[in-house]
């Protein structure tokens, strides 16, 4: 997206690369500090998840928040500097078409939906703690998914937070926002 | 293992489609030369296969389910497996130079035509597949894939919205109707315990089960062939390119349906009253069809009513019965096929040639085009069942077939055939004969390739005319598979006054007299197919349709009108149903207040902290604070899962707290700051009805929770069940077991539902922001 028009007052920092960063020295160091253990974090939840607390749900949201705390220190120009962030819509997809994968392909075996092997009581490879099983496969599945939710609602949200920044975008959001004025209900 | 090779023609037809895709990938222009190469290897296959005598591979596919993955390479799958791949591959030729054309004319770039090929190749592998195909599920997956195929293919012009509706209107009648199919296919499944349409053949006995089940897949068939009163998608599916429209009409989805009934006739035959309604079907397509192709002006309208005439004349063979019905049947399409596709072709060359398709404004083009006129001449003697054609031995099938049913059905077989001839005459004529019409003025050279296709098949239509014999061979073997013995005919020419040759006669001379008297009469023709635009099927499906588009729009409307309102409508009657079952149930040592331990006081602490977060939300304003406040209820909630010793739920919690404030603030800033910050202050609307709302669903929910939670806990629940399973599913923590394998499918209908939601995000925000 191309950077709002310079001088147009409201519109977002970024739109200016050599203006006062919005956040701080120490919240930009924090975060590009936490990115990797965040992501490290969440691997291990994703691969102890059949022996401990945790599972592909988890592993996914803290890979998220790893990344989206870039987002926040950095902004979105920065963060899509991350393969990953540019292709997040894209992994979510690649995540479920995996976990509909392995929950369809017992049929071509003849057996039930989301039958997984080594079916029960057969001896399974362990890698350390994790297991060899197609359960596992699954719940990498959700973990792209997940993560690649998160991040990618972020990424359009952002997007469309900057294209829609300008004044010309008022008039229909002031629509919009009568539109709903019972705004603030929430499960 | 020996028999491997009847895969062959299957495989070399499926791997055309991704073959050409990837070749379409690499270099646009290799997708057309690639497909049409494998659909000619597909061709030598089928040939190679019906001379090897065929054969039958049958495997295991979902033995649980009684679904076996059995293909045989027999007379029927033959016929159709080489109309099939023969005509996709003259039509292949021919696209390779009319889709440049048409996309140049539409402003689309070459790249596009590599999904026309994939998809069109995809139409030839399951078509392959469908003759193929033994088992009745797998003949329903199969006949789906045709479905989305032809749905890709009519709406190829997808900026055209009529394009689109044509498509939509053709997947919606197919799809649907394929349903009843699989309806069809599960009830005798559950009366005989197989899907195998030879063991049914065996096994099945006529009665209602028969008729009911028989019915259903028949009404699949009628619909996929365009039979009355289904018929109206067929004319409508004529947006599609031509290669398209001639694929579709000779070899592909109409092929499918009479092929779908050839192949379970041998239950189908059983039973008296499915042959009495092809029979009726069949009569009121002809009829339909030929009468309405009688009125159109554009060229391809005129075909796609002459196909459903046609395949009426099949599904009537087929009622009819007996060696020569169902053979001829088998013959018909054969004969019908070659035509019809070189019809079709000429329609688009002539289209392309002179930017004009209605007969009104063409004419006297023979001088310009002499082998088009030629090849397509014959195409049309062919259709019209003029003597040296193949098409003459159709007409003779039919009326043989017809009289063994008695002089009345004999006497309707003669004026349809007139029918057909006069309606192709007029085609033919239409185009070719006369003086130059306005519309025949542009100077565009015919390239080759377009002409190419028609003349090979003109000359088939030729050749069957004298060599009947192979074409003979193959409906007699595919007839044979239908009839489920042999059905020797034998069509030929006999110079002696036969009741066939006399009821030839009788049609030509009909045939002449209708085209003679057309213009007396062709403008109440036209008030009839007016009237029947009006208050036809077609009528019932648009009112259909557009009755589910309001009721849809009215669900949408009731959901996002308010949010309050919505709220409230989920909110108090679930309430007051509650209430009610609250109220109902006797009280007594239902509720009782446990004892309070010193332990348990941080518990209390937080729960405190989320009900004190709650009312919060309730007097917040600012829409980022109310953010916070929420996830602080939220996070204080985490913490009692914590000291419930429930550690997956409490990490659960916190994370999702944590990501779904990150997105509410997210949401926030896609609406302005200004628009924000004035609804902030706008003054409460009805506080006193919220508040009394959110009371009684409250005070319901809590007297619900209690209740509950003073029960005893039972002996063995579910929960424990399951913890008692996980080690069995290698598993050490129960709730990665349950979301992953005990509760799998719940998991993928949820994370389906978020892709959903993201793809919904996607949609309506990306590509330029907030429209």
């Amino acid at each position: 997206m191309s950077p709002g028009p310079p001088g147009v007052p409201g519109a977002t920092p970024d739109a200016n690369p050599r203006a006062e960063p919005a956040t701080s020295v120490m919240a930009r160091k924090v975060a590009r500090l936490l990115l990797l253990p965040a992501l490290l974090v969440a691997a291990g939840i994703l691969v102890k998840g059949y022996a401990e607390s945790g599972d592909g749900f988890s592993a996914g949201v803290v890979a998220a928040l790893g990344v989206l705390l870039q987002y926040l220190a950095f902004g979105r120009e920065e963060a899509e500097k991350l393969p990953v962030v540019r292709h997040a819509v894209p992994l979510a997809f690649v995540g479920l078409l995996a976990s509909i994968g392995v929950a369809a392909a017992p049929l071509l075996f003849g057996d039930a939906v989301l039958t997984h092997y080594p079916p029960p009581g057969s001896k399974v490879v362990y890698l350390g703690t994790l297991e060899l099983i197609t359960a596992v496969l699954f719940d990498v599945g959700v973990f792209l998914l997940v993560f690649g939710f998160a991040v990618g609602t972020v990424t359009i949200f952002a997007r469309a937070g900057e294209a829609g920044g300008g004044h010309n975008r008022a008039g229909t959001g002031v629509e919009r926002g009568e539109g709903r004025s019972g705004e603030g209900t929430r499960e | 293992m020996t028999t491997l090779w009847v895969l062959l023609p299957l495989l070399a037809a499926l791997l055309a489609a991704p073959a050409s895709a990837l070749a379409g990938y690499l270099r646009p222009s290799l997708a057309a030369p690639v497909g049409a190469t494998l659909a000619a290897l597909a061709f030598g296959a089928s040939l190679w296969g019906w001379g090897m005598g065929g054969g039958v591979i049958d495997v295991a596919w979902a033995p649980t389910w009684e679904i076996r993955f059995a293909v045989a390479f027999d007379g029927l799958a033959a016929l159709y497996a080489l109309l099939a791949t023969g005509i996709g591959f003259a039509v292949l030729v021919y696209s390779s130079r009319y889709l440049p054309l048409h996309l140049g004319h539409e402003g689309r770039p070459e790249s596009d035509g590599v999904g026309f090929y994939f998809f069109i190749l995809l139409f030839m592998g399951s078509m392959v597949g469908l003759a193929m195909a033994q088992d009745l599920i797998l003949i329903f997956v199969f006949w789906d894939l045709t479905a989305i195929a032809s749905y890709y293919l009519i709406g190829f012009d997808r900026h055209d919205p009529d394009a689109r509706a044509s498509a939509l209107m053709a997947l919606l009648v197919t799809g649907v109707t394929a349903v009843l199919l699989l309806i069809g296919a599960l009830m005798l499944h559950a009366a005989y315990g197989t899907f195998s349409v030879p063991e049914l053949a065996r096994m099945v006995e006529p009665g209602p089960l028969l008729t009911v089940s028989g019915l259903l897949i028949a009404v699949a068939g009628l619909a996929k062939s365009a039979q009355a009163p289904l018929h109206f998608w067929l004319p409508r599916a004529m947006a599609a390119p031509t290669p398209v429209s001639a694929y579709l009409h000779s070899a592909a989805m109409v092929a499918a349906g009479v092929l779908l009934i050839g192949r379970v006739y041998p239950l189908l035959q059983k039973s008296e009253v499915l042959l009495d309604s092809f029979l009726l079907f069949g009569a009121a397509s002809v009829i339909v069809g030929g009468f309405l192709a009688l009125t159109r002006d554009v060229l391809k309208q005129l075909l796609a009513y002459s196909t459903i005439s046609q395949y009426g004349y099949v599904v009537y063979m087929f009622g009819l019965g007996g060696k020569y019905g169902v053979a001829g049947a088998s013959f018909y399409v054969i004969a019908h096929a070659l035509s019809k596709s070189a019809l079709f072709l000429t329609a688009g060359a002539v289209t392309e040639a002179t930017g004009e398709d209605r007969l009104s404004r063409l004419g006297g083009l023979r001088k310009r085009m002499p082998v088009l006129a030629a090849a397509s001449g014959a195409a049309a003697a062919g259709l019209g069942a003029v003597p040296l054609t193949i098409g003459f031995f159709k007409d003779e099938l039919l009326f043989g077939a017809a009289l063994e049913r008695g002089p009345a059905l004999a006497a309707l077989a003669v004026l349809w055939a007139a029918l057909t001839l006069a309606y192709i005459w007029r085609f033919w004529s239409g185009i070719f004969l006369g003086a130059p019409g306005e519309g025949t003025h542009g100077e565009r050279q015919l390239p080759a390739a377009l002409v190419a296709p028609v003349v090979v098949l003109g000359a088939l239509v030729l050749v069957g005319g004298i060599l009947v014999g192979p074409f003979e061979a193959l409906a007699e073997a595919a007839g044979k598979a239908s009839f489920a013995s042999p059905t020797p005919v034998e069509p030929a020419y006999h110079l002696d006054a036969r009741p066939e040759n006399l009821m030839a006669l009788a049609a030509y001379g009909l045939g002449a007299l209708i085209v003679l008297s057309w213009p007396a009469w062709s403008r109440s023709a036209l008030g009839v197919s007016r009237l029947g635009e009006r208050v036809g099927p077609e009528r019932i499906y648009d009112l259909t349709l557009r009755g589910l588009n309001r009721l849809s729009d009215w669900a949408h409307w009731a959901e996002v009108r308010d949010l309050r309102s919505r709220v409230a409508a989920i909110l108090l009657p679930a309430g007051v149903l509650v209430g009610a079952g609250v109220l109902a149930t006797p009280s007594a040592g239902a509720y009782r207040v446990g004892e309070l331990r010193a332990g348990e006081a941080p518990l209390l602490l937080a729960l405190a902290a989320a009900a004190v977060a709650s009312l919060a939300a309730t007097r917040t304003r600012p829409h980022v604070t109310l953010a916070l406040v929420l996830s602080g209820a939220g996070f204080m909630l985490a913490v009692v899962y914590a000291f419930f010793g429930a550690p997956d739920v409490a990490l659960v919690a916190v994370l999702v707290e944590t990501i779904l404030t990150l997105l509410f603030v997210a949401t926030l800033k896609l609406i302005p700051y200004e628009v924000l910050h004035r609804q902030a202050e706008l003054p409460l609307q009805r506080p006193r009805r919220k508040a009394l709302i959110s009371l009684v669903a409250a005070a319901f929910a809590f007297a619900v929770v209690w209740g509950a939670l003073s029960q005893p806990a039972a002996e063995e629940s579910v929960a424990r069940k399951l913890l008692r399973l996980t080690p069995e599913a290698h598993a050490k923590d129960a709730v990665t077991a349950i979301l992953a394998d005990f509760r799998g499918l719940d998991t993928l209908g949820e994370i389906t539902v978020v892709a959903l939601v993201l793809l919904g995000v996607a949609t309506l925000l990306g590509r330029g922001g907030t429209r």
